[in-house]
């Protein structure tokens, strides 16, 4: 089982934590990675389509050439690489015009076969549950979890196709949760966006939503919270008092990657997956997960 | 069938506070939740509030969550509410101010923020005689996104009005696409403008929860992105916005990847002093315990040039 | 007390057409409407609007196609004007960013519609109206006309034959205000909903007519109403496009056979054909959507698609749907000459609500929005022309206080077996039943005689709900009165009018009587009764 890893920024800038973790994790399960180490940013919904198509089809031609689907560890990534790839895929004469126009220069050529995955998709889809459960040597029993997907996890439906798919995929992190042993603190805002996108535009209404979000699993007594979304990382953990600032109240709520959270359930220890490096403190949970081992 | 209907009261003449009154009554195989509200304010309590107008689908006026869900009460069949029992709740849609029972407020919820975004067309002087020819596909375009009801489920559904009632909304900022993108239209780029102000385009999320919500496809999620699009091309003018492209961009165009401790800088913008001392403590916290990036740390990723050069042509070839 | 020079009370079509003419003259203009403007009548409008604009197309064509289709009804000069500014009224329209449907060249696509002898028919896919509804809005937003959605008129203001304005209801406040204006345009829409079912939205309930009628104007022509050929016929009614038979759909009967061939044919053929088929044959009517094909369906009717499905729950392009001809748009209302002036001074009409003998005895498909907007600019026009001459009539505002007291007479707590709904639903089956597409002497009669019954009823019930705050039930109220006051009016009418003619057709006199009936019909109240006028057809 081999993938055309495709870590993201985030991983290595904002949360440098992730990118170890993930790629711990991904040994432990036996899962080959081959980092495309020469692809360029997803453009992060940030850049306009017009930028982040050709940069996207460069990767998937990259991958294609490798004969490996691509993987992410990240949301953001993955639904502006899913988009591109609906769009590259669904319309052979805007393919064939960015091939011409961008990637013939260097000799490359996206046919349209790429597929981009999410670890978490990767589990459910590919790696099998029965096979992931087999490797648990620390269940997290006992411990409260709310999950958070990060929006582009889930939406638009083009992005999750298959259609028949798409139910499932929206509710993965939660079977996750149920399937290494925790238990769900579930919140209604655990499909919504954690507001990052907006923190540069209007920094007030991004943390009313890490508040929000925050609040909502602590009221509901979470323990931490999961996500498979380094920029909702960003904004949940780092920005997170700041938050609690603007509206006064203690929340203390920590943050942890997916590939942390699958990480402690296969046994590694907190501070193997970096758990330290967060801006929340995970001393509790650190505890809780030691108390179990 | 007999059905038993748990709906939302406020009375502003009394105290205010929300309460509920249980109906229940006969009715037909084939009613519709509609039929059922015309029932119980003829014959059960004419002081129940609810609006409708045209009751068969085409107008968006009464809107009411069946059951928690956005509905028109118009279309929406009575059975299909029944799967759990007989006893269906009906509420104002959530993140609106309720004027009386059902009928909530229309204006602050929608009207007066499409008033905002200067939604007319300046026609185009020339040529006052005679057709002007334009393309269908253009048309076409339009005619999906004018196709809107104004039923306000992408706006029931978005994520930023629960934390902000004043964002301009899905609705909203659609209405402007269908503006900005009417080739007949003198001024686009005024259009494109006026959104770009706090409190529009760059206060969206993009989370697509509005394209998941509106019943007609439109799709406002991509309208908005599009704006979006059509603003990078022309010129950013909302500041702290273009500063954090413009470093994005500059960042992946130079190292083909994204320097996020330049981005988080260089979009408080490097002479704004107070913005950057706020970042400090977050910055300090985050350096200590070794997750933040180091700027100087940040590389180039091999085969940046490439990337560069495919960023510069696209720009290019958009003008 | 809200003043302006000219007050405009409706929000479809041909209120905003008016409202943005008269400010473009130069006159402050108010609009008040009981819904607001996006939700109005108008929205349901699909087909399209005509307009003469193809090459191998005239004004005088138009004009030759609606005489046919009202059937020698016409006041000539009223179509001759209409017909001559209906392509500059409709490029208007698309210069303000209605997006028409274009043909490969980019030119305004112009399709066969109904009984149109040219293909003249300008469309955006099956929601001319929503859309044409949203872009007149978009040009009364720019002119930055005072705006009083959800308000209800309760009466006009009319001091020695001259209209000062009105007064009217905040739904949302509760409070009554008067308006005072130098010319009031009604642009109130149709009163069809004193059909059951109909293809008319709730609120399409003659308020204006009857506000008109009961301050002295005349009602024209009541008796020509247009039905609808292709309505699904249960729950509300849901119309289904003419356009439809142009591009290949059928009418069939229960066996499956095409019942005629209905190309061309005016609407009230249409209409006559399918009641005589399910008279003769005894069963259903149906139409037949899926010779159009499973891609035109989706690219030129998506709205039909949709409603079919959620409000019809049929697939359009495999089950056949059930219709019946249905009461659709009056053709009649307050009589009012080209420039919408009617019989009271400073008073006006357009659009659904007005009647200047252009349609004659039957509207051609696709003149409807046409007229609302060629009518809608006319009457603005001369609404603000009217304004700028001459002197103001003083308001009475003793008429607020007054209003108040008439107002408060209507509420009582007192509980009563009878309802607004149960008349209302007995009120419209009577006039589906006996003043329908079909009419008869004896039918009329009774008609008659049942409405006096209604009528008696009506004044007996009081509203209980004592607030006034979104009070759904006064207004109800109010529409109810309007309604029966009407529907009298439509059956003296159709009494009277001993022919059958375009859309009135009478069983006991099936054939057009020229020596007798080449005139409109003109109802007025003379002390409190309805009196008959004729009124000699315009030939110049």
């Amino acid at each position: 089982m081999k993938y055309a890893f495709y870590p993201g920024c985030v991983s290595r800038g904002g949360c440098p934590e992730l990118y170890p973790s993930a790629v711990k994790v991904a040994e432990k399960l036996g899962i080959e990675l081959e980092e495309l180490k020469d692809a360029g940013c997803t453009g992060a919904g940030v850049l306009p389509q017009y930028v982040s198509d050709p940069i996207n089809a460069r990767t998937f031609a990259k991958a294609e050439r490798l004969g490996l689907p691509v993987m992410t560890i990240c949301s953001t990534c993955q639904g502006v690489m899913a988009q591109a790839n609906y769009r590259l895929k669904d319309d052979p004469k805007y393919r064939e015009k960015i091939n011409r126009e961008y990637l013939a220069d260097e000799g490359l050529e996206y046919k349209g076969t790429t597929e981009v995955k999410h670890l978490l998709w990767v589990l459910f889809e590919d790696y099998g549950i029965e096979r992931l459960q087999a490797l648990i040597r620390r269940p997290l029993k006992g411990l409260k979890v709310s999950p958070f997907y990060g929006c582009f996890l889930r939406r638009p439906p083009e992005a999750i196709t298959p259609t028949k798919e798409l139910n499932r995929r929206k509710a993965y992190l939660d079977e996750l949760i149920g399937l290494l042993g925790a238990d769900m603190a579930d919140i209604s805002g655990k499909g919504k966006c954690c507001g990052f996108p907006i923190l540069s535009a209007n920094e007030e209404n991004s943390l009313a939503m890490v508040a929000k979000h925050t609040g909502e699993s602590k009221e509901k007594g979470a323990d931490f919270m999961v996500t498979p979304c380094p920029l909702c990382h960003l904004n949940l953990d780092g920005n997170q008092p700041r938050a609690e600032s603007q509206t006064g109240k203690e929340i203390d709520l920590p943050i942890l990657h997916l590939p942390q959270f699958l990480g402690l359930a296969l046994g590694f220890n907190p501070d193997e997956m970096n758990l330290k490096r967060h801006i929340v403190s995970t001393t509790e949970v650190e505890s809780k997960v030691n108390m179990m081992s | 069938m007999q059905v038993t209907f748990k709906v939302y009261r406020k009375d502003p003449e009394k105290d205010g506070k929300p309460t509920r009154s249980n109906y229940t009554l006969e009715l037909a195989e084939d009613a519709t939740v509609h039929d059922a509200l015309l029932k119980i304010r003829d014959e059960i309590d004419s002081t129940l509030a609810f609006r409708a107008s045209c009751a068969r689908g085409y107008c968006g006026e009464c809107m009411v969550r069946v059951n928690g869900s956005a509905r028109l009460a118009c279309t929406a069949k009575v059975p299909d509410y029944l799967k759990k029992g007989p006893e269906i709740s009906l509420d104002p849609l959530r993140n609106v101010p309720v004027i009386k029972d059902l009928v909530f407020d229309w204006d602050a919820f929608m009207w007066n923020k499409i008033k905002q975004v200067r939604p007319w067309l300046e026609a185009d002087g020339s040529a006052v005689n005679g057709e002007q020819p334009v393309s269908d596909a253009a048309m076409q375009d339009l005619r999906k996104v004018m196709s809107c009801f104004y039923c306000g489920m992408c706006d029931e559904g978005c994520t930023v009005l629960p934390v902000d009632f004043d964002f301009l909304g899905p609705a909203a900022l659609t209405k402007a696409y269908r503006l900005a993108f009417d080739p007949r239209n003198k001024d686009s780029r005024e259009q494109v403008k006026i959104v770009e102000k706090p409190k529009g385009i760059w206060d969206c999320v993009h989370c697509y929860e509005a394209d998941e919500h509106c019943p007609r496809g439109i799709e406002p999620t991509k309208r908005i992105v599009a704006l979006r699009d059509q603003a990078f091309k022309s010129g950013i003018t909302h500041e702290a916005v273009a500063r954090h492209h413009a470093s994005l961009a500059a960042s992946v165009k130079e190292s083909g990847w994204v320097d996020e401790g330049r981005l988080a800088i260089e979009s408080e913008g490097v002479t704004n002093i107070k913005g950057l001392m706020k970042l400090l403590p977050t910055a300090a916290k985050a350096l200590a315990r070794g997750k933040a990036p180091i700027p100087f740390m940040h590389s180039k990723r091999p085969e940046a040039d490439r990337i560069k050069k495919i960023f510069e042509k696209a720009e290019q070839e958009e003008k | 007390m809200q003043e302006f020079d000219v007050l405009v009370i409706g929000g479809g079509a041909s209120g905003l057409r008016a409202a943005v003419a008269a400010k473009r003259a130069g006159a402050s203009v108010g609009l008040v409407s009981k819904v607001h403007p996006l939700r109005t009548n108008s929205a349901i409008a699909q087909g399209g609007l005509n307009a003469p604009l193809a090459r191998d197309d005239s004004p005088d064509s138009l004009a030759a196609d609606m005489f046919i289709a009202g059937d020698e009804l016409c006041d000539r000069g009223v179509v001759k004007a209409f017909t001559q500014e209906a392509a500059k009224d409709v490029l208007w329209l698309e210069r303000m960013g209605v997006p028409f449907n274009r043909d490969k060249d980019g030119r305004l696509d112009l399709r066969a519609f109904g009984s149109n002898r040219r293909n003249r028919t300008c469309y955006a896919d099956d929601r001319t109206g929503h859309i044409v509804l949203q872009v007149l809005h978009e040009q009364f937003q720019r002119e930055q006309i005072p705006s009083f959605a959800e308000w209800f008129v309760t009466s006009l203001v009319v001091e020695g034959r001259t209209c000062a304005g009105a007064i009217a209801l905040d739904l949302r406040s509760g409070k009554l205000e008067s308006f005072s204006a130098r010319s009031t345009i009604l642009a109130s829409g149709g009163f069809t909903r004193s059909y059951l079912p109909s293809t008319a939205s709730l609120g399409t309930t003659g308020d204006g007519q009857s506000l008109a009628y009961e301050a002295g104007a005349r009602l024209m022509d009541m008796e020509v109403i247009q039905f609808h050929p292709t309505v699904f016929p249960k729950k509300q009614g849901l119309l289904i496009t003419e356009a439809a038979l142009n591009a290949g759909a059928l009418i069939v009967d229960q066996n499956g056979n095409s019942i005629t061939d209905l190309t061309g044919m005016p609407r009230h053929k249409i209409c006559l054909a399918i009641q005589h088929a399910m008279q003769n044959g005894g069963g259903s009517v149906s139409l037949d959507l899926r010779p159009i094909g499973k891609e035109k369906m989706r690219g030129y009717f998506p709205q039909t698609q949709e409603l079919l499905r959620t409000v019809a729950g049929l697939d359009a392009t495999k089950d056949l749907v059930p219709i019946r001809p249905l009461a659709h748009r009056p053709i009649g209302g307050i009589e009012t000459n080209g420039a919408g002036e009617t019989s009271v001074a400073g008073l006006f009409a357009a659009g659904e609500c007005a009647c200047n003998g252009l349609n004659g005895a039957g509207r051609l498909a696709g003149n409807a929005l046409t007229e609302a907007v060629v009518f809608g600019r006319r009457t603005g026009e001369a609404a603000a022309k009217h304004a700028a001459a001459g002197s103001k009539a003083a308001f009475p505002t003793a008429k607020l206080a007054d209003e108040e007291k008439q107002l408060a007479r209507i509420f009582s707590p007192e509980t009563s077996a009878d309802s607004l709904g149960k008349i209302h639903s007995e009120l419209g089956h009577l006039m589906n039943e006996k003043v329908g597409v079909i009419r008869s002497a004896a039918g009329l009669q009774e008609a008659l005689a049942q409405i006096q019954t209604l009528k008696e009823r009506y004044s007996k019930l009081r509203v209980k709900n004592p607030s006034r705050i979104y009070n759904y039930e006064l207004t109800s109220y109010l529409e109810l009165g309007s309604m029966l006051t009407l529907a009298e009016v439509v059956a003296l009418a159709a009494q009277a009018r001993t022919e059958s003619r375009g859309a009135h057709h009478r069983s006991d006199f099936p054939e057009r009587d020229d020596t007798n009936w080449k005139s409109h019909t003109l109802l007025s109240r003379a002390e409190g009764q309805p009196r008959m006028q004729k009124k000699a057809v315009a030939a110049g």
